[in-house]
C-alpha cells in the first residue's frame, strides 16, 4: 500500500524491567472513553490501545487477525463468520467469548451509537458456539471485515454491571471514564481535558510489543505550546507538529519529525437543504447553496495551490474527490479539481442570479485540523475577492459537532478519513441521504441527497468484482463532483514530532499504536 | 477660575509651571512624543495605513509570510513590517489594532473614573452606612485580582449573551469588565480627598448657604479632590491597555475578526518557533511603547502634581 511511512522499527532492547514511560500530547482530548459513543478519530485512535476488535489494520493497514482469529464467507455472500481467539482476557480478568461480540454488535448497533453506520449492512448476528459467531447479511459484502477494524468489544458482564448497555454521547456513563478492554494497555486513570494514563494490560494475548509500560495522553490545545513542551523535554511525542515548525524541528538534534501523507481530505459542505441562509447580512434570504452553480463557484473562487503553499508550507496535495489517491476505489477517471479561476466563479455568480453576491456564514472548527483556522480565514478572503462575503465563525471541536447536528450552518468545513480505506466508506457516510433507520449519511450534515447516489451504494456494497465496483464509485464520484456535493480542498499531512529516542510506527489514519512505541 | 474666557485659560496654562517642568524633563517628552505619535497612527489608521486589513476581498494568501522589507517570491510585493500568514499587512494590522486597544483603554478608564468618582464622593461625603457598604465592596473586590474579575465579567456576559451578537458586543463587554474591576483605586483615593475635604470652611459656608447636597458634592468638592484622580487616570490607562491585551491574548477579549494588538501577538505567537519572527514581535513591540510611555507619563505626572515630591 502506497504512503506508508514504517519510521522505525521497534528494535526495544527490552533488557530492563524498570518501568518505561512515555508522555505525548496533542490537540484534541477524546471526547470519551465509551468506543461506540463517538466515532471521531481522537476517540478512535486513543482507545485502539485500550480495546480490541475482531480484526485490526497492521503496520501497513492491511487486515490482519486479533479477536478473531480467522473468518471465512458464509455459503455464497449471505454473510462472514468469525472465529474468535481463545484465551483472550478482559483487563478486570474476565474471559473473552461470543457472548461478548454479540452485546457488542447489538450496543455498537443500537440507536444511540455513533457505530450504528457500520452495521447497516449487518441483517443478523448469531451466536454458533462460544467462540465462533456468524454475522449475516443483507446482500453479499465483500468488504465487511474491512469496514469493522475500528468496531471494538466490550465485555457484557462489565457493561452491564457497571449500566453502560447502551452508549450515551451528550450525557456519557460509566463508560465514558472507565474501560474494561482487551487491548495492550488498560487505563489507570482518566482526567477528562487534563491527563489520560494507561498502564501496561500484562496478560495481553499478543506478541511485538515495544518497552512502554505507562504512557500519559494531555492535550495540548496550542501547537506552539506542544512544540515548546516537547523542545523542553517535557513530552516525548506530540501529534501534530505544526505545519510552520516542521522544517524548524527537523534541524534540532533533540527531536525527530515524522512526516507522511494522512488518509483524511478537507473539505467544505453546504447546507443543501435549507431554504433560507441562517447568518449574515442575507440571514433570512434564499439559500443561494441550492443551486449548483453557486457551489461550482465557490470551488472555481479557491485557490488550493496558494493554500498548499502559504497555510501548508508544501506539506499536503490538493483533492479532487472525497478520498485520497491511495484510498481503494479512488477515482482514476475524475482526478482533476476545478481549477481556480475568479472571472469563471463571477459568471457562474452571474448566472446564478447574485451579480453583486451574498453574505452568508462559515462554520468552522479550530483546534480539530490542522491550521483548521487558518484555512478557513484564507477560504474566507477568496470568496470575498468573488463578492461573496463568509461571516467566519470558529470554534473548538466540542462545540462545533453539536452546532453541526443542530443545522447551524451555511456553509462548513469537513474533513474525512475513511476508516476502511475505502471509498465506500465516505460515499455512506457523506454522501448518502441521511437516514437513521438505514444508518446512512449520518456524518452529511448538509442533507446533501442524490437519488443515483443512493441507487448506487448498495450496489457498491455488494459487487464482488472489482471492475463492476470501481466502475459505479466513478459514477457515484462523477455525481457528486459534477454537483459540487461537497468542494474537496487538500489532503492533509501527517507531521509528528518525538524526541529522538522514542521509535514509533506512523499508520496513515494518524493513530499513535503504543504498541509499536519504544524509548530507549 | 469658572468665569475666564479660552485666551485667558491658554494663557494660564502657558505662564504656569506645567509647561516648564515638561521642558526640564526628556524622559516626559520622549514619552509624550510616542504617546502622541501613536494615537495620532491609531487615530489616522485608514488615511495611513498601506491595507485595509478587515477588508478580506484585498487579501492576497500568495503575500503571506513575506518578511519584512524583502520581496514576496510569488507576488514580487514588499510590506515594511512583514505579513502574516494570511497575507495581511503587519504594520496595516498593528495600526488598526491599536485603534481597538486604545478605544478600549480610554473608554474603560473613562468608565472606571466615572464610576468611581461618584461612589467615593457619595461615601467620603454621606460617610456612615453608606460609606460602609461602598468601601467595603471596594475592598472586597481588591482582593481579587483585577485581571479575573474582568475575566468573570467577560465570562458571564458571554455566557448571557445570544451567540450572534457575541463578536459585536465583545468590545463594549471587554471596556465594562476592564472599567468595572478598576473602579476601586479611583473611589478610594476620591473618598479619602472627600473626607478631608468636607469639613473646610468652604464647604460648611456653602452647606450654611443651604445649597442641596449634589451641587456641593459637584460643584465644591469634586474640582478639588481632581488632581490626584488624573494621575490615577493616566496610570490606568497603561493598566488597562495591558489588560485588554492579557484578555485578547487569553482569547476572552476582541474577536479575530476586530483584532487587538493583544489578537494579534496571540497569532504571532503560533509562528515563533518557525522564525517567522516579525508577526509577533512588531505587536509586541507597539505595546510594549505604548504601556510604557503612558506609564512613563503618569510618573512624571504625578511627580508634578505632587508638591512633596517635587
Amino acid at each position: 500500500m502506497k504512503g506508508i511511512t514504517l519510521t522505525a522499527l521497534a528494535l526495544a532492547l527490552a533488557t530492563s524491567t524498570h518501568a518505561t514511560t512515555l508522555k505525548w500530547a496533542g490537540t484534541t482530548d477524546p471526547q470519551t472513553m465509551d468506543p461506540h459513543a463517538v466515532i471521531s478519530a481522537p476517540v478512535l485512535g486513543f482507545l485502539n490501545n485500550v480495546y480490541e476488535g475482531l480484526v485490526r489494520r497492521g503496520k501497513d493497514m492491511a487486515i490482519e487477525p486479533a479477536l478473531a482469529s480467522s473468518w471465512e464467507p458464509i455459503g455464497n455472500g449471505e454473510g462472514w463468520r468469525f472465529n474468535l481467539r481463545k484465551g483472550v482476557t478482559f483487563h478486570d480478568g474476565a474471559t473473552f467469548n461470543a457472548d461478548d461480540v454479540v452485546f457488542s454488535y447489538l450496543r455498537a448497533s443500537s440507536e444511540a451509537a455513533d457505530t450504528k453506520g457500520w452495521f447497516a449492512p449487518i441483517s443478523e448476528v448469531k451466536k454458533v458456539d462460544d467462540y465462533t459467531v456468524d454475522f449475516f447479511t443483507k446482500a453479499p459484502n465483500p468488504i465487511f471485515p474491512d469496514s469493522i477494524a475500528n468496531w471494538m468489544i466490550m465485555d457484557e458482564e462489565w457493561s452491564k454491571s457497571v449500566g453502560a448497555t447502551v452508549p450515551s454521547k451528550e450525557e456519557g456513563n460509566a463508560a465514558t471514564l472507565q474501560t474494561n478492554g482487551t487491548g495492550v494497555y488498560a487505563l489507570k486513570k482518566r482526567q477528562p481535558g487534563l491527563e489520560t494514563t494507561l498502564t501496561r494490560h500484562n496478560d495481553w494475548w499478543g506478541e511485538d510489543v515495544g518497552n512502554i509500560t505507562e504512557a500519559t495522553f494531555t492535550p495540548i490545545k496550542n501547537p506552539a505550546t506542544a512544540v515548546a513542551a516537547l523542545l523542553a523535554g517535557n513530552v516525548d511525542m506530540i501529534n501534530p507538529v505544526p505545519i510552520q515548525d516542521a522544517a524548524r524541528l527537523e534541524q534540532n538534534s533533540q527531536v525527530k519529525v515524522h512526516k507522511g501523507i494522512e488518509a483524511r481530505v478537507i473539505m467544505l459542505g453546504f447546507a443543501q437543504q435549507a431554504e433560507v441562509l441562517k447568518y449574515g447580512a442575507d440571514k433570512g434570504k434564499a439559500n443561494p447553496f441550492l443551486n449548483v452553480k453557486v457551489r461550482e463557484a465557490v470551488a472555481k473562487a479557491i485557490s488550493v495551490p496558494a493554500i498548499l503553499r502559504t497555510i501548508m508550507r508544501g506539506n499536503a496535495e490538493p483533492a479532487s474527490q472525497l478520498v485520497s489517491p491511495a484510498m481503494r476505489g479512488f477515482s482514476e477517471a475524475y482526478a482533476e479539481r476545478p481549477s481556480f479561476d475568479v472571472k469563471g466563479a463571477k459568471s457562474l455568480l452571474a448566472e446564478a442570479g447574485y451579480p453583486n453576491g451574498f453574505s452568508f456564514g462559515l462554520k468552522c472548527p479550530n483546534d480539530r485540523y490542522l491550521n483548521d483556522e487558518a484555512v478557513c480565514q484564507a477560504v474566507t478572503s477568496m470568496l470575498a475577492k468573488v463578492g461573496i462575503k463568509a461571516e467566519l465563525d470558529a470554534m473548538p471541536v466540542r462545540t462545533y459537532w453539536p452546532e453541526l447536528r443542530k443545522d447551524n450552518f451555511d456553509m462548513y468545513l469537513l474533513g474525512w478519513s475513511p476508516g476502511t480505506f475505502d471509498h465506500e466508506h465516505p460515499v455512506r457516510f457523506l454522501a448518502s441521504t441521511p437516514n437513521s433507520e438505514k444508518k446512512l449519511g449520518s456524518w452529511n450534515f448538509g442533507d446533501y441527497s442524490n437519488a443515483r447516489i443512493d441507487e448506487l451504494l448498495p450496489m457498491i456494497q455488494s459487487e464482488i468484482d472489482d471492475t463492476k465496483r470501481q466502475a459505479m464509485l466513478d459514477e457515484v464520484t462523477g455525481i457528486y463532483q459534477s454537483e459540487h456535493a461537497y468542494v474537496p480542498l487538500y489532503i492533509q499531512p501527517l507531521v509528528w514530532g518525538t524526541g529522538k529516542n522514542v521509535t514509533l510506527v506512523q499508520r496513515p489514519d494518524n493513530f499513535f499504536i503504543l504498541r509499536w512505541a519504544s524509548v530507549n | 477660575m469658572f468665569n475666564l474666557t479660552l485666551p485667558e485659560r491658554l494663557d494660564r496654562i502657558l505662564k504656569s509651571d506645567f509647561l516648564w517642568r515638561l521642558s526640564r524633563s526628556p524622559v516626559a517628552i520622549l514619552s509624550l512624543l510616542v504617546v502622541t505619535l501613536l494615537v495620532l497612527g491609531a487615530v489616522f489608521a485608514p488615511w495611513i495605513a498601506p491595507f485595509d486589513p478587515y477588508d478580506s476581498a484585498s487579501l492576497d494568501l500568495m503575500n503571506g509570510f513575506t518578511a519584512p522589507l524583502t520581496e514576496n517570491d510569488f507576488t514580487g510585493q514588499q510590506f515594511l513590517l512583514g505579513t502574516d500568514d494570511q497575507g495581511r499587512d503587519v504594520l496595516s494590522t498593528i495600526l488598526y489594532g491599536m485603534r481597538i486597544s486604545l478605544f478600549v483603554g480610554f473608554a474603560s478608564v473613562l468608565f472606571a473614573m466615572v464610576l468611581g468618582i461618584s461612589l467615593g464622593l457619595i461615601a467620603g461625603y454621606l460617610g456612615g452606612w453608606v460609606d460602609t457598604i461602598i468601601m467595603r465592596i471596594a475592598d472586597v473586590q481588591l482582593t481579587f485580582p483585577s485581571i479575573l474579575v474582568a475575566m468573570l465579567i467577560f465570562g458571564i456576559a458571554k455566557g448571557v449573551m445570544p451567540a450572534e451578537y457575541r463578536d459585536q458586543m465583545a468590545i463594549w463587554v471587554l471596556i465594562i469588565a476592564i472599567g468595572l474591576s478598576d473602579w476601586v483605586q479611583f473611589a478610594r483615593v476620591v473618598r479619602g480627598a472627600t473626607l478631608v475635604e468636607k469639613n473646610r470652611e468652604y464647604v460648611m459656608a456653602a452647606q450654611l448657604i443651604g445649597q442641596p447636597t449634589p451641587i456641593i458634592m459637584w460643584r465644591h468638592i469634586l474640582p478639588n479632590v481632581l488632581s490626584p484622580v488624573l494621575v490615577i487616570a493616566t496610570i490606568s490607562l497603561a493598566l488597562a491597555i495591558i489588560a485588554e491585551a492579557t484578555l485578547s491574548f487569553l482569547g476572552v477579549g476582541a474577536p479575530p475578526t476586530q483584532p487587538s494588538l493583544g489578537t494579534l501577538i496571540r497569532i504571532g505567537q503560533g509562528f515563533m518557533f518557525s522564525g517567522e519572527w516579525w508577526i509577533l514581535l512588531f505587536p509586541a513591540l507597539t505595546l510594549l511603547a505604548l504601556a510604557l510611555s503612558v506609564n512613563l507619563l503618569g510618573d512624571w505626572l504625578r511627580d508634578t502634581l505632587n508638591p512633596k515630591l517635587r
